[in-house]
Formats: structure tokens, sequence, C-alpha cells
């Protein structure tokens, strides 16, 4: 098997990790917001609730997630979820707990003073979020959201636990069916080279919230 | 008639009584300045007045309209309270600027919000009874305002790049924009370095001698000795002295007050 087969059934499995990776942040972020919004509500339930939820995500490996998704429906209810849609699921899921977290330490960074401030000059709570606390809260949570990001596209090889045909999944094969090993290594490159472009990505969108401190 | 009275104002965290019965008044143009050492609930007061607090028991009112009373929960609604404060304009000790918007930016951003939503009630914003000449109205005022707090060549920097005492004349100017009828002031020197809090007493200075209505909590003894109408001297929640800055500063009755001004009187002329 030739180089540039390889390289394209390993890219039509590549194709896999990004729709996964797209859909998980996708969803992901707002749905990280609103866990966010609940571990600090002050409705006492409801932040013990949504905190035990996120202590329950991160508790637990993903690759366990993905086969609870995957396997629970079709054992007790014979629901039988297709197996990208289940990674999906899943991974929306832990990232989101993630995320949350994430956004809590941003929202929660901002001094007190910055709504005091808006609140004497008469503006709504939803202005002072939207127009005043909002751009910092992403300035700072900027670093850490690219390592979860940079994790996530890494991560997407774990749907391969559930047979969804990623790309380590398609190399597996390709060793498997050929006899040679080099496809499996060769799988690395693609991962460098999306992580090099977020990276280059990230420090862009650093730089540009760069005109301010505080 | 008083533009401000404060009537029986009380308010406690928890178990601790941060302000005993508090009431005094002030005439539309008067300057009073707040003394007292720290914990004596001269900050809380100011709060309770901004709204940032919520008293437990007492009256706050501007003119002839009734602002808060403790005994009626409507007045206790957020759409009430936000609709109160504008009454009051607040500096605050460590400035709170917007640190992603410029100077003028800071100034503009409030007064635009309030304007757009005047507007859409079918009001009119100073008089204007249209967005893009409210707005204009807003700019041209933002910028007189950066004049009058010496600030006009540092109407595009970004507050990290300003002194604390140019930080702290924006706020002021912030918070003359939106016309308040008493501008509160929390120990707006406490957060500078000495040589810093001359050029913001001097704008305060500047602002009494323009008729405006302040309230100063502060630690600059011969400052409010200086520029105040009037002095309170509070200990421990409650005002234990208030008189002209005559009586109260050059001739304290009280012994608490005595014993607070010692030192300040020890090292003056």
């Amino acid at each position: 098997m030739d180089f540039l087969t390889v390289t394209n059934e390993l890219l039509k499995g590549f194709g896999q990790n990004c729709l996964l990776f797209a859909l998980t942040l996708l969803m992901a972020i707002p749905l990280g917001l609103v866990i966010s919004m609940g571990s600090m509500s002050r409705i006492a339930p409801l932040k013990v609730f949504t905190r035990t939820v996120v202590w329950i995500i991160r508790g637990t490996p993903l690759m366990l997630q993905l086969m609870v998704v995957f396997y629970l429906p079709a054992l007790f209810f014979e629901v039988n979820l297709e197996r990208f849609h289940a990674a999906v699921i899943a991974f929306v899921i832990n990232y989101a707990a993630y995320f949350s977290e994430i956004f809590r330490g941003g929202i929660e960074a901002i001094p007190k003073g910055q709504y005091e401030a808006g609140y004497v000059l008469g503006m709504k709570k939803s202005q002072i979020f939207f127009k005043v606390v909002l751009l910092q809260v992403v300035k700072r949570i900027t670093a850490p959201m690219g390592n979860e990001i940079i994790t996530l596209i890494k991560d997407t090889s774990l749907a391969r636990i559930i047979y969804v045909a990623e790309m380590l999944l398609t190399a597996e094969n390709i060793v498997a069916q050929k006899v040679i090993v080099w496809p499996l290594f060769y799988t690395g490159v693609y991962f460098l080279v999306f992580c090099g472009a977020l990276t280059l990505l990230f420090r862009f969108i650093e730089k540009k919230l760069d005109y301010y401190k505080g | 008639m008083a533009l401000l009275e404060v009537k029986n104002i009380k308010k406690h965290f928890g178990k601790t009584e941060v302000l005993k019965d508090i009431s005094f008044s002030l005439d539309k143009g008067e300057v009073l300045a707040i003394i007292g050492s720290s914990g004596s609930g001269k900050t809380t007061l100011l709060r309770c007045i901004n709204f940032l607090e919520t008293p437990q028991a007492g009256v706050i009112a501007v003119g002839d309209e009734v602002l808060f009373d403790g005994s009626d929960p409507a007045k206790k609604k957020d759409k009430e309270i936000r609709k109160n404060r504008l009454h009051f304009g607040m500096v605050f000790q460590q400035f709170n600027l917007f640190p992603q918007y410029t100077v003028y930016e800071n100034l503009i951003l409030a007064p635009k919000l309030l304007a757009k939503e005047k507007l859409k009630a079918g009001e009119t914003y100073m008089g204007e009874s249209s967005y893009r000449a409210a707005v204009d109205k807003i700019k041209e005022e933002a910028e007189q305002l950066l004049e009058k707090v010496g600030l006009t060549e540092k109407r595009d920097e970004y507050p990290c790049n300003l002194s604390g005492g140019q930080q702290q004349r924006v706020a002021i100017a912030r918070a003359l924009a939106l016309n308040p009828d008493v501008l509160c002031f929390d120990e707006p020197t406490s957060a500078l370095d000495p040589e810093l809090t001359g050029e913001v007493l001097n704008v305060i200075k500047g602002l009494k001698s323009s008729d405006s209505t302040m309230i100063v909590v502060t630690h600059e003894i011969s400052f409010a000795r200086d520029v105040a109408d009037k002095v309170i001297f509070m200990a421990d929640g409650v005002i234990e002295e208030e008189g002209t800055p005559q009586q109260v500063i050059e001739n304290p009755q009280s012994p608490r007050t005595q014993a607070f001004l010692s030192r300040f009187n020890r090292f003056s002329d």
C-alpha cells in the first residue's frame, strides 16, 4: 500500500475526528455556559445538583462515558444509537462539564467593583454582563480554553472504543490487513498539524485581547 | 428644603450592627465630608445611599421623592432601585473603570445605554427625542467633562496606561456624565500615592465651585476642613458629632472626636 493511498484513507478517518471536534465545540460551549450558571446559582439544590453532575463527569474516564452512552440505551431500552451520535453526546456532555468550570473560574475572577460600577451607572444586570464583564471573562479564559480545545482534538480518537470510523481505527485496520506498521505512527502528523494551527489561532486571539490589562 | 434627606437608617450584617439610626440632610450645592476611623460605618452609609446595600430600616429622599423606605417593599424592587440609583453618582476607592474601554468610551457607555432605553420607552433624554441627537449631546458633554478633569489628551488611552490619579479623575467624569443630583466619593484618594492625591482633591474642589452637591467619605482631614460645608464624624455606626468644619474639626466637643482628631491637630498648623 503506497504512501498516497494511506494518506487518503487516514484523511477520511481524520474527517470524522474533525467533525466530532466541531460538533462538540459547537454544543459544549453553550451547554457549558448553562452548567456554569447552575453551579454559581443562588438556589442551593440546583447548585448542589449541578456540581454533583460535574463531579461525576469529570471524575470518570471519557472512554467509559462513551461506552455508557452507546451500550446502556441498547441494553436497557432497546434503543440503538448510531455510533457517531453516541460519540457526539458523550463528548458534548464531557467537555461541557470541563468548560463550565473554566467559565465559572473566569466569571468569578471578575472583581465585584466592575459590577458595582455598572450598577451605580444605572446599568441593568444583563447590560453589565454583556457590555462590561463578558470580554474580560473571554480574555481570562483564552489560555485554559486553548488547552482544553487542543486536548479535545486528540481525545476524539477515543471514539475508536465504540468503533466510530475515526483515524486511529482506520490506521489499525490498515496495519492489520497489510501487515505494515508505519500508518499507525503516521496519524500523529495529522494531530500535530491540527494542534499547530490551533496554537497559532489562540496566540492570535490572545494578541488581539492584549490591548488592555485587567 | 433639603435636597437629600436621610432618616433613621439602620443596617446590620448578621449580628453586627453597622449603622445604628443615622439621619442627616444636605442642601443643594453643599459638600458633606464624613470622617471617622475604619469600621465606623462611613462606607456602608455611602453604599446604602447608592443602593449597593439595602438598609433594614430608614428613609432616603431626594427633593420630595421618597426613594427608599425600609417599611415599603415596593421600593426594594430591582427596577425601582435601578431608577433611583440615577439620582446618585459614585466614585469608588478602587476607581473601577472598565479596562477594555478607552477613557472616552468609559464616559459614554452608560449614558448611551440609558438614552436608548429611555427613547424606546417614549421618554426624552437630555431633552432630545431622537437617538442620534441624544448621542451627539452625550459625546459633546463627555468632551466637556474630560476638559473639566483635565484629561482631554488622554481621551483615547486605556485605563491601564493611566496613573491612579488620572484613573480616579476619569471615574469622577464618568459619574458626572449621568448628571446625578448628589455625587458620592468613597475614600477617593486612599488608593493613591501621596503625590497623586492632590490632583484628585483639586478636581473635587473644582466641582464645588460649579455647585455640585457632594458627599465625600475621606481620611483627608485638611481637605474636609477646607472644602466641606458640613462635617459628620462617625464612630461605631452612629453620628458622634456633626456641624461646620470649624465646629467639628477645629473645636470638637465629643471626647471621641477629640481623640480621633488629636493626631491630626497635633501635626497641622
